[in-house]
């Protein structure tokens, strides 16, 4: 039931068309992968409750679509969003060069100053790989934000990017905290962080 | 919570759209991009009367843009369940799902629009008025016990 959700977190997934954003969610969410997955149309919406850090949340997720036509309306579904998850596909470096004009695109349109950004580099799976995990990271940490690889397909990597996005803005109260009419009691609040993973992430 | 059928359109977003879009209709010159991106912000609109506007203008376009009429077709079904036809929002997303069956999104916004029926009460709602009462009766008594149970 509602009553023990600690916050409800609006996440954003952007980036190119064919990167697999929707791919992720519906991994994510239903533990299930649509090799003919459609494109999306403008924007779609999917829930998912979570445990983390001994809290439970509820996840608003918005997928965009990255196509040209829809780019003049996503962006004021990026209001109010705590977390957002930039995917490129490892396979393709043109989507990862993108990845700039969406983190422009955040930050202009964004209205929480400290939204949690997380970078997936996603379709590890695929053998022709044009962008190594070390160029990614790089540019992951230049940004300042996390890097995760994952693999829709295979499920690698999927779970442990939104645990980490969620981990990250559940460890920033300024996000969420004063959304909350009562303030209930946090797993580890308060506590230095602890994550092994912090700022720059390990990779699966 | 907002989702698809509940989160509203910024109003600054439906100004501006709808500038554009009465800039090209004075110059007898609307492309399908501005109708749809103004359509798009109406559908959401909280005021019924822009809904169904909305309405209007994605109905001309699925006519007339074969291109996009997948996008029409879903936001049309988007605007009726906002406008609660929600048989009307059923009938579109049933033709949307057989040029593409299986397709997520619609089929989630098929489950969103019953779910909102159900909660409105209003299952059951093709066949006869004598069940229709009896289910309403039945809510009504549903919602009853919930009141209840609170206090
Ligand atoms: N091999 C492989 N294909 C993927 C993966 N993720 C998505 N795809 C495929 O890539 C295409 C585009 O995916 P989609 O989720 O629609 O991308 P979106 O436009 O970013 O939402 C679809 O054909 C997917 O089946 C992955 O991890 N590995
Ligand atoms: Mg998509």
């Amino acid at each position: 039931m509602d009553e023990d959700i600690l916050t409800t977190l609006k996440i954003l997934i952007i980036g190119e068309s064919g990167v697999g954003k929707s791919s992720l969610l519906l991994r994510f969410t239903e533990d299930n992968f649509d090799p003919e997955q459609t494109l999306t149309i403008g924007v779609d919406f999917k829930t998912k409750r979570l445990n983390i850090d001994g809290s439970r949340v509820k996840l608003a997720i918005w997928d965009t679509a990255g196509q040209e036509r829809f780019r003049t309306l996503t962006p004021s579904y990026y209001r109010d969003a705590q977390g957002a998850i930039l995917v490129f596909d490892v396979s393709s470096y043109a989507t990862f060069s993108k990845l700039e004009m969406w983190l422009n695109e955040l930050e202009t349109y964004s209205t929480k100053n400290d939204i949690i950004k997380m970078i997936v580099g996603n379709k590890i799976d695929v053998d022709k790989r044009e962008v190594s995990r070390e160029e990614a990271m790089r540019f992951a940490k230049r940004h300042h934000t996390l890097y995760i690889e994952a693999s829709a397909k295979t499920k690698d990597g999927v779970e442990s990017a939104f645990e980490e996005l969620v981990h990250k803005i559940i460890q920033t109260p300024n996000l969420w905290d004063s959304y909350e009419m009562n303030n209930i009691h946090i797993g580890n609040k308060g506590q230095p962080n602890q994550s092994t993973c912090a700022g720059y992430c390990s990779l699966v | 919570m907002a989702d698809v059928l509940s989160e509203i359109v910024l109003p600054e977003d439906l100004k501006k759209f709808e500038k554009i879009y009465h800039e090209q209709l004075y110059k007898n010159d609307v492309t399908p991009k501005a109708q749809f991106e103004y359509a798009w912000c109406l559908v959401r609109s909280k005021y019924p009367a822009d809904i169904q506007k909305g309405i209007m203008l994605l109905e001309e376009l699925y006519k007339t843009h074969e291109e996009g009429q997948r996008d029409y077709l879903y936001y049309l079904a988007i605007g009726s369940a906002r406008l609660k036809e929600y048989s009307k929002a059923l009938n579109y997303v049933r033709s949307f799902l057989s040029i593409e069956p299986g397709n997520q999104q619609v089929v989630s916004l098929e489950q969103t629009i019953k779910k909102k029926m159900e909660k409105e009460g209003l299952v059951g709602m093709a066949v006869t008025g004598g069940i229709v009462l009896a289910v309403g009766a039945i809510v009504g008594f549903g919602m009853a016990i919930a009141s209840k149970a609170k206090s």
